[in-house]
């Protein structure tokens, strides 16, 4: 039988979930998806509790956490899209000048891997015949 | 003496500990670094992990299942809701977050409608439906086309991350371990007391039986009736069968015979007017008072009609009938009505607009103003209006 405990453990496991990734992440939208997974791991704990009580209350509350969620993609979608006009990127770490006092800044060591850029074929103007030299196979076919 | 002889609490606990600090090492593999990362060790410690963790979720509050369907789909929806929380966080790709992250939120969906949450299910399946599209677009606005980049490819110290994450968990379940829950399924084993069950009963499992098995019963005085014929063996037997169910039913709602861990459901729910904590001291738990209070009631009526209905010359077969299917629909009234129901959309809308109508109007005015600060926030300067 499926008791209280079961879902009290799984709703940890998930709010765990959520805060490694909203600790270790750069990126704000998957930070901002993070920290909406640890309000469904809390929203679990209360329905569960409802439950386990036989009344209402604590879905009423989950209803509330549901409309701050609401409230905080709002916001939060909103300084993204200021935050990236002024940096051009999303990365939560170009706003570290903002950090306390005293903390030594994060540095990128390691650089990023390069991946070997292949040139996309071009259309070539109109008008002119493109140069092309016909392969082995292409030759043997026409 | 044994010195490696653990007590249950440190096998728990060294459990939980191994299972912290294999999700640490499978995350810190796991998450995105510009070195690479190690995906095969990464899943393997992942796996192991979740394998303890059930393992001990099994050791700790594992029970008998009974309810095969809904351990089913317990399983299935939590395995699913982790699942794709763990894809959320190690996947580097956004767009591919975003997904994962409308699977964790069906599944928590299926858990709502698991613990009888209708309407949360569906909020919560509107609301995030529309806040996930959203966020697609802003990831379809804002990531750069191909090619690694810095918020993507790069972890802020994985490591530690993790290890500040799961401790956090490891620390939470061990408290759940240390509270009743865990006490209660160590010592169940010994004894067969009655387990922590989804919810707090108004009536016990037992209670419930008993109250099934006199409906049975009554069904059976039923066909005897139908088939009765006047010897007066035949209605005695009815008697008999009678006087079974009426025992039935009092052991569970007129007597004060003690009949489960709690007493019946009489002594049980009447404590709630005195200083002693109560089980349950809640509106439905008054509601099944008074329904057991009518229950009894329709007892002694029916047991009535039956004595006339034997000592009668001429007995009154319609009226016996009657009063002993209404005895019946209420007996079975009274043994569903232990759960919380499942449709329950009614209630939850009368409680927020009497209950909590202050908080209903502040979460409105809260996203009134949430609206209009991201107005304010995207807002160019010197833009013209």
């Amino acid at each position: 039988m499926i008791t209280l405990w079961h879902y009290l453990a799984v709703a940890a496991a998930m709010f765990g979930i959520g805060l490694v990734g909203f600790l270790t992440r750069r990126n704000m939208i998957t930070m901002f998806l993070c920290a909406e997974m640890m309000f469904q791991g809390v929203a679990i704990n209360f329905v569960a509790f409802a439950r386990y009580h036989g009344n209402l209350q604590g879905q009423v509350f989950v209803l509330f956490i549901i409309a701050v969620a609401a409230c905080e993609a709002g916001v939060a979608l909103a300084l993204f899209l200021m935050l990236y006009r002024r940096g051009k990127s999303l990365d939560a770490s170009d706003w570290q000048s903002l950090r306390e006092m005293g903390v030594p800044p994060t540095v990128d060591t390691v650089p990023l891997p390069v991946e070997a850029v292949t040139e996309d074929d071009r259309l070539a103007p109109a008008g002119v015949r493109p140069k092309h030299i016909p392969s082995e196979e292409e030759a043997a076919r026409v | 003496m044994n010195l490696f002889a653990l007590s249950p609490m440190q096998e728990s606990a060294g459990q939980i500990a191994l299972a912290a600090v294999l999700a640490i090492v499978g995350f810190a593999f796991l998450l995105p670094q510009p070195k690479g990362r190690k995906v095969a060790v990464g899943i393997a410690a992942l796996i192991a992990a979740s394998a303890v963790f059930v393992a001990w979720i099994y050791t700790t509050y594992g029970q008998p299942m009974p309810d095969i369907i809904g351990t089913v789909l317990f399983c299935l929806f939590s395995a699913g809701a982790l699942l794709f929380g763990t894809a959320l966080v190690v996947q580097s790709n956004p767009g591919r977050g975003a997904i994962a992250f409308a699977f964790v939120i069906l599944s928590t969906c299926g858990l709502f409608l698991l613990l009888a949450a209708p309407f949360l299910m569906a909020a919560t399946i509107i609301i995030y439906a529309g806040a996930i599209i959203v966020t697609f677009l802003f990831v379809l606005m804002l990531s750069h086309a191909g090619g690694p980049s810095d918020e993507n490819n790069r972890s802020r110290e994985p490591l530690l991350g993790a290890l500040a994450g799961f401790a956090f968990t490891g620390l939470v379940l061990f408290s759940l371990y240390l509270s009743q829950g865990g006490a209660q399924a160590a010592s169940a084993a010994e004894s067969p007391k009655i387990a922590q069950r989804l919810p707090a009963q108004v009536l016990t499992l037992e209670e419930r039986n008993t109250l099934l098995a006199a409906v049975a019963k009554l069904d059976a005085v039923e066909e005897q009736l139908a088939g009765d014929t006047t010897p007066i063996a035949e209605r005695g037997r009815v008697d008999d069968y009678f006087k079974g169910v009426q025992d039935q039913i009092a052991t569970v709602a007129g007597s004060n015979t003690v009949i489960s861990q709690y007493g019946s459901i009489a002594t049980r729910l009447e404590k709630v007017g005195e200083k002693v904590t109560p089980l349950r001291g809640d509106q439905q738990s008054l509601r099944v008072l008074r329904q057991t209070a009518e229950v009894r009631k329709q007892n002694e009526k029916a047991y009535d009609a039956v004595v006339n209905h034997l000592f009668d010359s001429k007995p009154d077969r319609a009226t016996v009938k009657a009063e002993l299917r209404t005895l019946r629909d209420q007996t079975l009234l009274l043994a569903g009505v232990g759960d919380l129901p499942a449709r329950n959309v009614g209630n939850l809308g009368y409680l927020l607009y009497t209950d909590h109508l202050l908080a209903v109007e502040l979460a409105g005015t809260l996203l009134l103003v949430a609206t209009i600060g991201a107005i304010a926030i995207t807002q160019r300067k010197g833009a013209v209006a």
